[in-house]
């Protein structure tokens, strides 16, 4: 049976989440970047993406040990780490090294007071970058950020110019169109900066070729060697998600199921409005156990 | 003494290749296990293969098997395939094993065949409609190694391809008999085949497969599934354009829109008094939709490309209506459909996803690649036609003393598509994804010049009685509705376009858009057509939502 394995970002982070964690696992955390994970409070960035990521990878863990291997990974921003973890490219530890000092670069890069995203739908993409296009500037930077589905943009940048495009984009006819209540900036070319310093942090650490199909944020595309997976790690950041057409691909696969792993289920609500086809098990809801019960029971 | 030139180069290198892999063979036949190493042995690195990749069927043990060949022995093939359907298609090329592709039709692979071309890991020779694909298989794509799949072939090596007998013969004709060598998988190995589909002089090797070809009931339609603006559509288009150009003969594009007008063939057709009067001859894949039309007495005759799951016990109970053999199965066959659509049906009536402002469309959108598959056939004029029919010939121009007719090339569209977006547009997006790839031409589907009617919502333009590219474009921002194109028109123009029966509303055709209810149509899901076809046909396990 094929299967895709779907690792969401930032977002649906709550307190509580990390009650399965292994202790283990919350030691190694500790032990390779120095921090104390805190279940309650997820305010900080550098906690969270780390107590994510190692959420993500025990549940890796639990899946293969009962002798599950995916077909294809697919990370959301910084899903893209237990993604790689999954598909055997880099170690558990040298993945907390790297998300580490990830989230720091991220967090000391620009202020969120001033610097965040913002989410528009009903409108396409064209029609999001031709008001981008207006509004975008040296002192105004916004640029259309991630694709979530058909018409569902997020645009990053300065806040008071993402507050202008989400104004033209009511006049245009967006359905939707707010400011996302995010802890730091993302998926902008601000941050190519950053991203060329994430690259000579992972420079230091072991790849390998990938074991499963990967779908790569920077441009959408399936990936089956190294090196652009490894940008993908590193520069994803300074890109849109350009989830939708991951999915696109995903839906070309042959794939049976899809599996989401923790936090929420909101991979799993996009794919199930793209194709009925993929049935989805989001972990999220499910738990493990029953998760299992299902790959099973399905793969008869 | 002057070197003597060999004519029988491709023969010798043929027979040098079969005797390389004589280990492998036990006359015509192979063991499943010996899948790899026999395509190893029998395909050289450069060759032209066909690999089936027909729109239904798929020879998925072959192409399972090609994707795991050394690939220092067997690598830089072209490949020739009429649908690129699964992803280890496209596999192969990433895995350098081949290097060159001619097809027709890549939906079910649109989105990665797009980014492998932009990756330049894949080289497209062209893209092609069905027809022509076959017809350069006989010219100048010529074949060294076909990959074919037949039901049951028996132990002198004859094929049974029933009912999804599809492109099978066409591709087999052109390697047969150029020197190419047919490997065949099979269903299974009998004693005796049921009919003779492709007899075994034709064929080279067989080698059982370790599981049942792939075949996807692709035209399989819930009307559940029909919305009221598709019915409204279905009702104009059978008064506005069925009955008034008095169309005998037609084949139907895969389509919800279709799909209703088919379901209301019964019911509103029936009210029309035009039972026994239109339509008794199909072009058409055995599409469930039509059962309540045929046990209604409507249908003479469905040739059909391919088959479709579900519907074979119902087929054999139809051989009146169905090309059916003395064997009581049903046989397709995609080239002959095509040729079939292309001379001898008045017309052609489907749907598409784009339409400019000059009547061009399009299904191709910017990221995807999905080809044409047999719509620019079936949608075309041919100027090679000679026999007349008053549908045919209901499209003369008129004051022409050497004029003739046209078959009618019938869209039909919401206004408005998927994401609440304007299927009319100004520029089509296959004029980027021409760039996006690296065509030589805008990969346009149907062309202005061939649309003879569009149906929106709206109403009908009747393209065919314009007489300039302005007044095309008039009558196709008439019924626009309120795209931007269509906010171009304005009452005055609707009105003389009208008064010159240029276009027409649903109220000029007698047609009331609140009779456009679900309760017209002759089945309102899946199981009642269950119940028509009297219990004869039988639904994948997909569409079914009762137990």
């Amino acid at each position: 049976m094929r299967t895709i394995w779907l690792f969401p970002g930032q977002g649906s982070q709550h307190p509580g989440m990390l009650a399965g964690l292994p202790v283990a696992d919350r030691q190694l955390v500790t032990q390779v970047t120095g921090v104390e994970l805190d279940d309650r409070d997820y305010r900080d960035s550098v906690k969270t993406q780390l107590a994510i990521t190692i959420l993500q990878m025990a549940q890796v863990d639990q899946l293969k040990k009962a002798g599950w291997v995916p077909t294809a990974v697919a990370g959301h921003s910084l899903g893209v780490f237990a993604a790689a973890y999954a598909a055997n490219v880099i170690s558990k530890a040298d993945v907390l090294a790297v998300v580490k000092r990830r989230a720091q670069l991220m967090q000391a890069a620009y202020d969120p007071a001033e610097y965040g995203m913002g989410v528009i739908l009903g409108l396409t993409r064209r029609e999001v970058e031709d008001l981008v296009a207006q509004v975008d500037g040296p002192t105004t930077p916004v640029c259309a950020s991630n694709q979530n589905a058909p018409t569902q943009v997020t645009v990053s940048g300065k806040k008071t110019a993402i507050k202008a495009v989400l104004e033209l984009a009511q006049q245009q006819g967006a359905t939707k169109a707010k400011l996302l209540n995010v802890p730091v900036l993302s998926h902008t070319p601000l941050l190519a900066g950053v991203a060329e310093q994430l690259a000579t942090t992972l420079h230091k650490y072991e790849l390998h070729a990938p074991q499963a199909l990967y779908l790569a944020n920077y441009n959408g595309h399936l990936v089956h060697e190294l090196d652009p997976l490894a940008y993908d790690l590193s520069h994803n950041l300074a890109y849109p998600v350009y989830w939708d057409t991951m999915m696109d691909v995903a839906m070309e696969l042959d794939l049976q199921v899809a599996v989401e792993l923790c936090p929420g289920t909101v991979l799993s609500k996009l794919l199930s409005s793209k194709c009925h086809k993929i049935k989805r098990i989001p972990l999220a809801q499910y738990g493990i156990d029953d998760g299992l019960y299902l790959l099973d029971k399905w793969q008869k | 003494m002057t070197e003597v030139k060999s004519w029988t180069t491709r023969r010798d290198a043929k027979r040098e290749r079969l005797a390389h892999a004589g280990s492998l063979l036990d006359g015509k036949f192979a063991q499943t296990e010996d899948v790899v190493a026999l395509l190893e042995h029998l395909i050289k690195p450069g060759d032209k293969v066909v690999l089936e990749g027909d729109n239904q069927k798929q020879a998925s043990f072959l192409s399972q098997a090609l994707v795991r060949v050394d690939q220092a022995r067997v690598h830089d093939l072209h490949m020739i395939m009429s649908s690129v359907s699964r992803p280890e298609h496209l596999d192969l090329f990433e895995k350098g094993i081949a290097k060159k592709l001619d097809f027709s039709f890549a939906g079910p692979q649109s989105t990665r065949i797009s980014q492998m071309i932009s990756d330049h890991k894949l080289e497209v020779g062209d893209i092609h409609t069905y027809l022509e694909l076959f017809a350069r298989l006989f010219i100048d794509l010529i074949p060294n190694v076909v990959l074919v799949a037949a039901d049951k072939v028996d132990r002198d090596g004859n094929l049974y391809t029933g009912f999804n007998t599809e492109e099978t013969p066409t591709i087999v004709e052109a390697a047969a008999f150029k020197d190419g060598i047919v490997i065949v998988q099979a269903n299974e190995i009998v004693d005796k085949v049921p009919r003779v589909d492709i007899p075994a002089d034709w064929v080279d090797v067989v080698i059982p497969a370790d599981e049942p070809y792939q075949l996807e009931a692709l035209f399989t339609r819930d009307p559940q599934n029909i919305t009221e603006l598709q019915i409204l559509m279905g009702m104009m288009a059978i008064r506005g354009i069925y009955e008034k150009h008095n169309v005998q003969s037609v084949n139907h594009g895969i389509g919800f829109n279709t799909a209703a007008i088919e379901l209301l063939l019964p019911t509103y057709g029936e009210k029309l008094g035009l039972k026994g009067k239109i339509v008794p001859n199909w072009e058409l894949n055995p599409t469930p939709t039509l059962i309540p039309a045929i046990e209604s007495g409507w249908v003479k005759s469905i040739h059909s490309f391919g088959g479709e799951v579900g519907m074979e016990k119902y087929i054999a109970a139809r051989p009146d209506v169905f090309f059916v053999g003395p064997d009581g199965t049903m046989r397709s066959n995609r080239a002959l459909g095509q040729v079939a659509g292309q001379y001898a049906v008045d017309m052609f009536i489907g749907s598409t996803l784009q339409i400019d402002q000059f009547g061009n469309s399009s299904t191709v959108t910017s990221g995807r690649l999905s080809g044409f598959g047999g719509a620019p056939n079936m949608g075309s004029n041919p100027t090679g036609r000679r026999h007349s029919t008053p549908a045919w010939q209901s499209l003369r121009p008129a004051g022409d003393p050497l004029g003739k007719g046209q078959k009618l090339v019938v869209q039909m569209v919401e206004t408005f598509g998927a994401n609440k977006k304007p299927v009319f547009v100004d520029h089509l997006d296959a004029e980027e994804v021409q760039k996006e790839a690296g065509l030589a031409n805008v990969p346009v589907m149907i062309y202005s010049e061939d649309t003879t009617h569009i149906v929106t919502e709206e109403g009908i333009a009747y393209l065919y009685k314009t007489d300039s590219m302005a007044e095309r474009k008039a009558a196709i921002e008439a019924i626009a509705g309120v795209t931007p194109m269509g906010l171009r028109s304005n009452a005055q123009q609707l009105a003389d376009l009208r008064a010159r029966g240029i276009v027409a509303l649903p109220e000029d055709l007698g047609v009331k858009r609140g009779q456009a209810k679900r309760s017209l149509l002759a089945a309102q899901s899946l199981q009642d057509i269950v119940e028509w076809s009297k219990g004869l046909y039988n639904p994948p396990a997909k569409f079914r939502s009762w137990s």
